[in-house]
């Protein structure tokens, strides 16, 4: 089974007539299980329009749509147990709650799937604390403040424990240190194994997270691959509406005018700074940690310390613990690191081995600060 | 730093009752022409503050200030006060008020009470600006989201404001809108508007802003130039903000390279000057008036020696004349900037660029001297 | 989406009762079985002419309401009483000038060209209104502040009213929050463009609003129907935590809340007179 989803020359149109116009024009796409993928378009190019493809919402009026490799049966039953495994948040919270009380909205879904009340209370306690709003679980859902909404919705799809989780413009509206807590939840969903696809107009979210790239324009796909090709060609990016990330293209100055080769291709800030690090500078070391269960931290002093992980995250909440890096922590500590501090990095446990290889996996654009 | 423009003494505002201040005690001044931004988390208090400058709101205690005169809250001082500071809200949907794009630019100015001559003038001219005067009929309800988004900008502008408030200007926007925004915001300030911008947005507010005012849960945490706050990581933190990344990736590297901080660099093309420099290409610029046609570029081009060149454009003139004169554009959006990374690759490149914009262009390339870059420039 | 962005249109009271109703602590209560008590003493406070019976259900009601805000009664909601308790004192001061002619006067005068004429009756009938009022009042607040709409929902819910009308009320309570909010920001637009001077203005100011949320609820309606089938909707909204149901329980509190009041009543009819006390007649 090569996709878990599957678009085959799917053309859809609002409307029967026959000059209505096209929102997808022959979209042909395959999602792969567990890779990370963005789906890349400006505004208006049939990102939503596909993504309520995947879950059944929408028919193709051409062409068909499969997951796991069986056609899309658009039957009642069928319908429900598909939605039940691919799960989409759409970017406004306020169209997607509709009940009164945190603890309701988030029950939404499993008692729709007709779950146990026993299972179904572990659900909305298992994704509140996961999006870390445990303590607004009985609080009316038209009081809270526009992130708090986001993370209920957020935690409304978590609770149907879908095989897909799709997300549109899921940092759109929030402020930046909200948008690291959303990325970093979703990069713990793909390590559990669930497949996240993201629709996005952000290049340098998508640039810096994405393994594989689906671009669309007026409702044609342009591209599908890895980023970075698709970047090199700037008419293609010009003409999607979108712009070349940050990293990308500062890379590709320096490396033009220091005329070498531009791969490896950093995506994020510690990897272009790892590229441009001069040899004779000092990096300081990154020592990476489970979190002990008791959240009892020793305080180290000198040492920079940043978290990771939901679990790690409401730990040091609870204890009140001290961190120098609360969001993008890996990033923050290897940039520390680069400047020469040592640095240690709290994670959830089963992270550990993960963020170890990211952080050597450094290396590849020059060098990287010792794991310890 | 010019006089301010607008000035708030200890505004407190708590919206009512005996509930917690929105705003607790904020004493700032906006300086007149200088690009300001209002940054702060969700909620921290951005949009009361800037009902506070056109008078939407009252102040609970304290008082605001516009132009060195307490603000009066009778009528006619409102209405003076709102055809001086127009403001700009995020979400287009919530301020179009016409059937048709001229309509709604018209409602301002009708409020206003002006002449119908005069209503018409002004819409023109809004429109231009925002390159929608091809648009005029046009039922509001079926335009785009970018487009809407520009109507509603003209809609402030048809007012002819001295402060122009822009809340999340770019939220929402497709990455190359938002280059276009941020164009026009460069634009209305040269042509003497004071433009303030409230947002969450780091990126944009450290590249763009001359002076930033931080919000935190309705204090004024922060006032003046952009390093002076990222600097400070805990203070950051605690707004809920995050270093912008052309900030961290100078201090980074400076740290390892053991370079000087100073000059910061905002943009990326500051930020590559800094880290490498070879032969740099020359750098000309073709102002445009009223009609744009391929002749121009070869003639550019000739003045070069009939090298390849990049070609760019940059201006709202320019960016409507392109569609119809048939000019082999490379860069469309952000032209600035892409002709100047090629021209520190060693490309000579040409920019298009409307007339009243050379200035703008001129200025930004000596900006860079400062950065170590020095490129021949010619304007034809 | 600059946070809570409410200001003085009304909004933030309609939130306000709302995040109080939420806070009450009788919230637990099972709202049909609040319902039946709140009517039972109500149809009990008129059945009887007892002044005394009015003072108990004031006590009632003022007790309940105290426990169900934690004794904090909001400023606006304070207010309100009092506005309510003006027009009631007014409106009682009407009754009680405008006796029986039959009747021997306790206090006349004429004014203009009123003739005011006041009876022992008259009087005793102008308090035993207001007490009731206030009482009723009271009471009616006590299972206001304690109970949301969705709450209330789910009572009718019990009372065999269809789903489909709770549902819709709770969707519309939902949603009447989004589209006071939107309608709140956008008079602050109009404001900002001077569409406000004038009466003309106004008037098409105000329709062009009435226009942007009608469109704005089209497309919230829309939108929403698909966000409910992405959440795997199958008809129905389940209710995952109901609030306790109305039982025995509660029937027997509000059968015997309603005698004792109504015994109560029956025996004191009369005991109190107003007019008594106050003019020694």
């Amino acid at each position: 089974m090569e996709y878990i989803l599957e678009a085959r020359d799917v053309s859809h149109r609002y409307g029967r007539g026959e000059d209505s116009p096209y929102s997808l024009h022959h979209v042909s796409v395959g999602i792969r299980e567990g890779v990370r993928t963005v789906i890349l378009g400006a505004n208006g190019a049939g990102k939503s329009t596909l993504f309520y493809h995947f879950n059944g919402v929408y028919r193709p009026s051409e062409g068909e749509m499969f997951y796991r490799d069986i056609p899309m049966s658009y039957e009642r039953e069928h319908l429900y147990q598909l939605r039940e495994d691919v799960a989409v948040v759409v970017q406004n919270p306020d169209e997607q709650i509709f009940s009164s009380t945190v603890e309701e909205d988030v029950a939404f879904g499993p008692m729709n799937m007709n779950l146990h009340p026993d299972i179904v209370e572990g659900r909305i306690r298992d994704s509140l604390f996961k999006v870390g709003m445990e303590e607004y679980r009985y609080r009316p859902t038209t009081q809270l403040s526009y992130g708090q909404k986001k993370r209920v919705a957020i935690a409304g799809a978590l609770a149907m424990e879908p095989k897909v989780l799709i997300l549109d413009e899921p940092t759109a509206g929030l402020d930046p240190q909200m948008s690291q807590e959303v990325m970093e939840l979703v990069d713990q969903m793909c390590l559990a194994g669930t497949t996240v696809v993201i629709s996005t107009h952000d290049v340098d979210l998508a640039y810096s997270w994405a393994e594989e790239i689906h671009v669309l324009r007026m409702g044609r796909l342009v591209y599908s691959g890895p980023p970075e090709p698709f970047f090199g060609d700037r008419d293609a990016v010009s003409l999607a509406g979108l712009t070349v990330p940050h990293t990308f293209s500062v890379n590709r100055s320096v490396e033009g005018i220091r005329g070498r080769s531009e791969s490896p291709y950093p995506r994020t800030e510690s990897q272009l700074l790892a590229k441009m690090s001069p040899p004779e500078a000092r990096f300081g070391r990154i020592s990476v940690r489970a979190v002990p269960e008791d959240g009892a931290v020793p305080d180290d002093g000198g040492e920079l310390v940043g978290i990771y992980g939901f679990r790690t995250r409401r730990l040091f909440d609870e204890t009140g613990s001290r961190a120098d890096v609360y969001f993008d922590a890996i990033e923050g500590c290897c940039l520390g690191a680069m400047q020469g501090r040592d640095a240690v990095l709290y994670c959830d446990p089963e992270l550990v081995d993960v963020v170890r290889e990211r952080i050597r996996g450094l290396s590849a654009f020059g060098r990287a600060p010792e794991v310890v | 730093m010019g006089d301010p423009i607008i000035e708030t003494q200890d505004l407190t505002f708590r919206y009512s009752g005996n509930d917690s201040p929105s705003l607790d005690g904020v004493s700032l001044r906006i300086g007149r022409g200088v690009r300001t931004v209002i940054l702060g988390a969700n909620g921290a208090g951005k949009s009361t503050l800037f009902y506070h400058f056109n008078g939407l709101f009252r102040p609970s205690s304290g008082r605001v200030l516009f132009d060195g005169q307490p603000v009066g809250y009778r009528r006619r001082g409102l209405r003076e006060l709102r055809s001086r500071v127009a403001v700009v809200l995020q979400n287009p949907d919530d301020q179009i008020f016409g059937q048709t794009v001229e309509d709604d630019v018209a409602y301002g100015p009708r409020n206003l009470g002006l002449d119908e001559r005069e209503v018409e003038a002004r819409v023109e001219r809004a429109l231009a600006l925002v390159g929608m005067s091809g648009m005029r009929d046009r039922n509001t309800m079926k335009l785009s989201y970018g487009q809407r988004k520009r109507l509603s900008i003209a809609g402030a502008i048809a007012m002819e404001p001295e402060v122009l408030v822009m809340d999340e200007p770019t939220a929402g926007l497709d990455p190359q809108m938002s280059l276009e925004l941020m164009e026009l915001a460069e634009q209305l300030h040269h042509s003497g508007t004071t433009v303030v911008i409230s947002t969450h947005d780091v990126d944009l507010a450290y590249a763009w802003a001359d002076e930033i005012h931080v919000l935190r849960k309705g204090r004024l945490i922060y006032s003046g130039e952009s390093e002076g706050f990222y600097s400070d990581p805990v203070q950051v933190y605690l707004t809920g903000l995050i270093q912008p990344s052309m900030f961290l990736i100078n201090k980074s590297l400076c740290d390892m390279r053991g370079l000087p901080e100073v000059p910061f660099p905002r943009t990326e093309t500051q930020l590559v000057s800094k880290m490498a420099s070879g032969p740099k290409g020359r750098f000309v610029i073709l102002p445009v008036r009223d009609a744009m046609s391929p002749s121009m570029v070869d003639s550019a081009v000739s003045w070069l020696g009939g090298t390849e060149i990049r070609l760019g454009l940059y201006g709202t003139t320019c960016r409507r004349l392109l569609p119809d004169s048939g000019v082999p554009v490379d860069y469309v959006f952000d032209g600035f900037e892409s002709c100047m990374s090629q021209c520190l690759m060693g490309r000579d490149v040409v920019l298009l660029c409307d007339e009243g914009c050379v200035d703008i262009v001129a200025s930004k390339i000596r900006r860079l001297e400062d950065f170590g870059t020095v490129v021949e420039t010619k304007v034809l | 989406m600059g946070g809570g962005r409410t200001s003085d249109s009304g909004t933030s009271e309609h939130i306000r009762m709302d995040a109080l109703a939420y806070s009450s602590r009788m919230l637990i209560w099972a709202p049909l079985g609040k319902l039946i008590l709140v009517i039972a003493v109500l149809v009990v406070n008129v059945m009887t002419d007892s002044v005394i019976t009015a003072f108990a259900v004031l006590a009632l009601g003022l007790a309940l309401m105290a426990y169900s805000t934690n004794m904090r009664i909001p400023f606006m909601l304070g207010v309100a009483i009092a506005e309510a308790l003006l027009i009631l004192i007014v409106a009682c001061g009407i009754i009680s000038i405008n006796g029986d002619h039959s009747q021997p006067c306790i206090w006349s005068a004429d004014f203009l060209w009123l003739d005011f004429y006041m009876t022992a009756d008259s009087f005793n009938q102008a308090w035993l209104v207001l007490l009731r009022s206030v009482a009723g009042i009271t009471m009616m607040m006590a299972f206001a502040t304690s109970t949301p709409i969705p709450h209330l929902a789910q009572a009718l819910r019990q009372i065999r009213i269809p789903d489909e009308i709770c549902e819709i009320v709770v969707l519309i309570y939902r949603y009447a929050f989004l589209l006071l909010e939107r309608m709140d920001t956008m008079w602050s637009a109009a404001g900002s463009r001077l569409g406000f001077s004038g009466i003309r203005r106004s008037i098409s100011t105000v329709a062009s609003i009435a226009v942007g949320i009608f469109t704005s609820s089209m497309n919230l309606a829309d939108k929403a129907q698909v966000s409910l089938e992405c959440r795997g909707y199958r008809g129905y909204f389940p209710i995952y935590n109901r609030p306790q149901r109305a039982g025995i329980g509660w029937i027997s509190v509000a059968v015997i809340a309603f005698a004792l009041l109504y015994i109560l009543g029956i025996h004191t009819e009369g005991v109190v007179d107003f007019a008594g006390l106050a003019f020694g007649a």
